[in-house]
């Protein structure tokens, strides 16, 4: 075969492998454009979700608009199984890997600079934990030793049987838990602002842009892959994640709701717990511990079958939802599509909430037993650590997608 | 295994898995060879993104009527107009089934893509494009009992007298024979054969890029052609557009085509335009943009324009060349700037001021410029300029096997085969001529899959030669 004739000096989009960036981060951003310039110019995609319409609503692409669409990405996948350039195409194409590496960077970029390197957070996280947990328990032990010796008498009525008062004293708890609680709002508050600074967000006083987010936030819109459902944990359409992500997310918003109707109980109506069994705090507590416990276990169910099927070997190859040999061989090429980090950190919240779930409804079940006080414990215990370490979980998913949402939707069409 | 499968369907593309799966709802062993490895499974058909098909009523995703005589009425307009006229407007009738048949074989559809002017009202895209499609349909196959081998190349048939006996294959496993009661060539063209297409273009072909897998090679074609196959279509038929001439040499799909020519001017290697730019609507014209560009020297040609016009069309996936003068951007492409300046010159004198409007046909035209532009001519002035070199992209090659209306294959003795039918880009030459019609060839691929499907299980089921497989396969591609 005979060569081409001369053609125009070539000059394929950037390509971080072949060309030294300046820092990680600017060969990531790199990356994501190279990708995203190619998918701007297919657009197979743009019925399964918001990302690629806004993509397509940009000509060209500053590092703030990939952070967005970065944060706009549920992460379904059905892009990467929907898409003919995926590898082994030379074109390379992976959108769920290159944009959850632009997530990992971005939250630890809008997260207040630790005095530690960043590519040890995760231990630092693990550590941060461990220390809170063990500060918690003292906590509640010593403000049991001082319930003991009056601090039902300290509020001017003994705390009945069964009420957390026996063990902790209310002002004890509420330090305990406000504490990190408020620390984790503050920082939660304030990444969310630098990102959404960095990003040129937009909208967050307009009401139909608001109204338009949450309620995309509250059904999903983007977890349904214009109706074909997700790729997820394997590439077979599937509802399950995004169903389990329902039971997450209104299990957390019930176990709120349960501590508010609490609060309102005990500081408004002036009725200390423990509450009756029919009553709004227990009520809601267990219809949303339960939520977490089928959410989270389901999701980490979930996150085991994708890595399985990332590892490979027999077990993939036995699993019924990798039958299909093309998307089985995908499956095990592409061993991150997530990045790692933030896996882990996916991890870190499902087995935080699912602790908190856990020891909550074990509280509910064991108040009167001589189990109760380490029970409640424990479970205090949990609470303070994962309050604490919030932020640096995948928690924050939360309040980048939304803010993600509010700026897609103020976007004009 | 010893006993003969009933129908083996060569190639997994669009055409050769509805093929497969409509032969599934008939007979029992249906076997699939798909010659790529699992994960580029699938063929051009990967590269597709839309279908189109005459509609009596509109639909949230085509909106308003595509009548028969209007899908007839384009297809005519395209080249030398339809092929085989009884086949073609079989193709167009039946057509009106083919998406109701899609969905009911799992196939989602999303809105017509942005940016795809004048193509929703005509075309219907399926949700995630080709691959997406592929994806479904081998859920279905599976799901139905069909049996893939994938990493499988058909080498050849095996004949005796007017029936193929079997098929012989090369894989993993060696080199091995099929014995099938029917079957179905599905295998696409031959248009990364790029020796074959020497025969036809000369050394013109060694500047063609080729828009999908380098394995559609033409090896069953010529296979068939060498068991006595009679030929459809013209030797130089062939479905081509202009791409980024930075693109590789196979396999670079949808992404590298460029939409900016009706906005912008078309220069070849010496600097001079060659073709009207504005002629039509671009969905009926951007398919003869490989052809022109295949007929200038060097088999390349340059869209120059300015940045009035840079956002109406889709973002091309490789960066154009950028310059605040023609000269410059004409110097970037390594041309002659002085050709380029006084092409781009006598274009802009030409302009007559008309109301710009890039979604009709607006007749913002040049005067007594050869050739003319027709529409959407506005002078190249606001600076910075944009140019990108291209090639000609070859999607398929039409030159196939002539088929009867049951999708048989004929003999070019005037007899047929009588187990050996075709579908898809393989016989596409029986309807298409010179031209091309976007969304024409998935239209093809399934109406002739179906058939061909039927067919060949009816032909697999009678066991003998013509007995009852031409009703069957009528009632097949009909319903």
């Amino acid at each position: 075969m005979t060569g081409k004739a001369a053609n125009p000096p070539a000059s394929p989009p950037a390509n971080p492998a072949a060309s030294p960036a300046a820092s990680p981060f600017a060969g990531l951003f790199a990356e994501a454009e190279r990708q995203l310039t190619i998918c701007n110019a297919c657009r197979y995609c743009e019925g399964y979700c918001a990302v690629f319409p806004a993509l397509e609503r940009r000509r060209e692409l500053t590092s703030g608009d990939i952070t967005h669409l970065a944060d706009l990405c549920h992460d379904c996948r059905d892009c990467y199984t929907a898409c003919m350039y995926a590898p082994p195409h030379e074109f390379a194409i992976n959108p769920p890997a290159v944009l959850s590496a632009v997530r990992r960077h971005t939250y630890d970029e809008y997260l207040p600079r630790l005095p530690w390197p960043a590519s040890r957070r995760g231990a630092i996280a693990a550590a941060a934990l461990a220390s809170v947990a063990v500060l918690a328990s003292l906590a509640v032990w010593i403000g049991g030793a001082g319930a003991a010796g009056g601090a039902g008498a300290a509020r001017g009525s003994a705390a009945a049987a069964g009420s957390p008062y026996q063990v902790i004293a209310y002002p004890a708890l509420l330090a305990a838990v406000g504490l990190p609680a408020l620390w984790s709002v503050v920082v939660m508050a304030r990444s969310g602002a630098r990102y959404w600074r960095a990003t040129g967000g937009r909208g967050l006083t307009r009401p139909t842009a608001l109204r338009a987010a949450l309620r995309q936030a509250a059904t999903l819109r983007n977890l349904r892959g214009g109706g074909a459902e997700c790729s997820y944990p394997a590439d077979e359409p599937s509802a399950a994640r995004r169903r389990l992500h329902g039971f997450v997310a209104w299990g957390f918003l019930a176990c709120v709701a349960s501590t508010v109707a609490a609060a309102i109980s005990q500081d408004i109506a002036g009725d200390p717990p423990p509450y009756p069994v029919l009553s709004a705090p227990v009520l809601l507590g267990i219809a949303g511990g339960a939520g977490l416990i089928v959410g989270c276990g389901g999701l980490l169910v979930l996150r085991r079958r994708a890595a399985r099927a990332a590892a490979g070997g027999d077990a993939a190859r036995a699993d019924p939802a990798l039958k299909d040999p093309a998307l089985r061989d995908q499956a095990l090429r592409d061993q991150a599509l997530e990045d790692p980090a933030l896996a882990r950190r996916g991890y870190a919240l499902l087995t935080g909430l699912l602790l908190l779930a856990v020891t909550g409804l074990l509280t509910l079940v064991l108040r009167d037993s001589a189990a109760f006080a380490p029970v409640l414990g424990i479970h205090l215990a949990a609470v303070v650590a994962c309050f604490a370490i919030a932020p640096y979980t995948k928690f924050m998913h939360v309040v980048y997608r939304f803010l993600a949402l509010v700026h897609d939707n103020a976007e004009p069409i | 295994m010893t006993d003969p499968w009933d129908v083996v369907v060569i190639g997994g593309g669009n055409a050769g898995l509805v093929a497969a799966i409509t032969a599934r709802e008939r007979v029992s062993r249906v076997l699939l060879l798909e010659r790529a490895p699992a994960a580029l499974r699938g063929g051009n058909t990967r590269h597709t993104r839309n279908v189109r098909c005459v509609h009596d009523t509109g639909d949230a995703y085509t909106p308003g009527v595509y009548s028969y005589d209007e899908l007839w009425r384009d297809l005519c307009a395209v080249g030398d107009g339809p092929a085989d006229e009884g086949l073609a407007s079989r193709t167009v009738r039946l057509s009106a089934s083919v998406p109701s048949w899609m969905s009911a074989h799992g196939v989602r559809w999303q809105p017509p893509l942005t940016g795809t002017l004048h193509l929703g009202r005509t075309n219907r895209f399926f949700l995630g494009g080709g691959k997406a499609l592929v994806n479904t349909y081998h859920r279905t196959a599976a799901a139905a009992g069909v049996t893939v081998r994938y990493d499988c190349t058909a080498e050849d048939l095996e004949f005796s007298g007017d029936r193929c006996s079997a098929v012989v294959v090369s894989g993993t496993g060696g080199r091995t024979r099929i014995e099938a009661r029917a079957v179905v060539c599905a295998s696409g063209g031959f248009e990364a054969n790029i020796g074959w297409l020497r025969q036809y273009w000369g050394e013109a072909a060694d500047n063609f890029l080729v828009r999908g897998p380098a394995t559609n090679d033409g090896r069953m074609l010529a296979a068939l052609y060498s068991a006595g196959a009679a030929r459809a279509g013209q030797e130089r038929g062939f479905h081509s557009v202009a791409i980024d001439a930075r693109s590789p040499r196979f396999d670079g799909g949808i992404a590298t085509r460029l939409d900016s020519i009706p906005f912008s001017v078309v220069v070849n290697a010496h600097g001079e335009r060659f073709y009207d730019e504005g002629e039509e609507l671009w969905p009926k014209r951007y398919a003869i943009w490989g052809r022109n560009i295949a007929g200038q020297p060097g088999q390349i040609a340059y869209s120059i324009w300015d940045a009035k016009v840079n956002r109406l069309f889709l973002p091309p996936m490789y960066p154009p060349v950028v310059a605040d003068d023609i000269g410059a951007v004409a110097t970037g492409l390594g041309l002659d700037a002085r050709a380029v300046t006084e092409t781009v010159t006598a274009y802009n004198k030409a302009v007559v001021a008309g109301s710009f409007d890039p979604s009709r046909l607006d007749g913002c035209r040049t005067s007594g410029l050869e050739p003319p532009k027709s529409n959407w001519a506005q002078p190249i002035d606001t600076p910075p300029f944009y140019g990108i070199a291209m090639r000609p992209g070859i999607t398929f090659t039409f030159m196939g096997v002539r088929i009867t209306e049951e999708g048989r294959v004929r003999r070019e003795d005037d007899g047929v085969f009588g187990n050996v039918f075709a579908a898809g880009e393989i016989m596409s030459g029986n309807i298409l001529s010179s031209g091309y019609l976007g969304g024409f060839g998935l239209t093809i691929g399934t109406v002739w899959g179906r058939i061909a499907g039927a067919g060949a299980a009816g032909a697999a089921a009678a066991g003998a030669p013509g007995v009852a497989a031409a009703g069957s396969a009528t009632a097949g591609g009909g319903g």
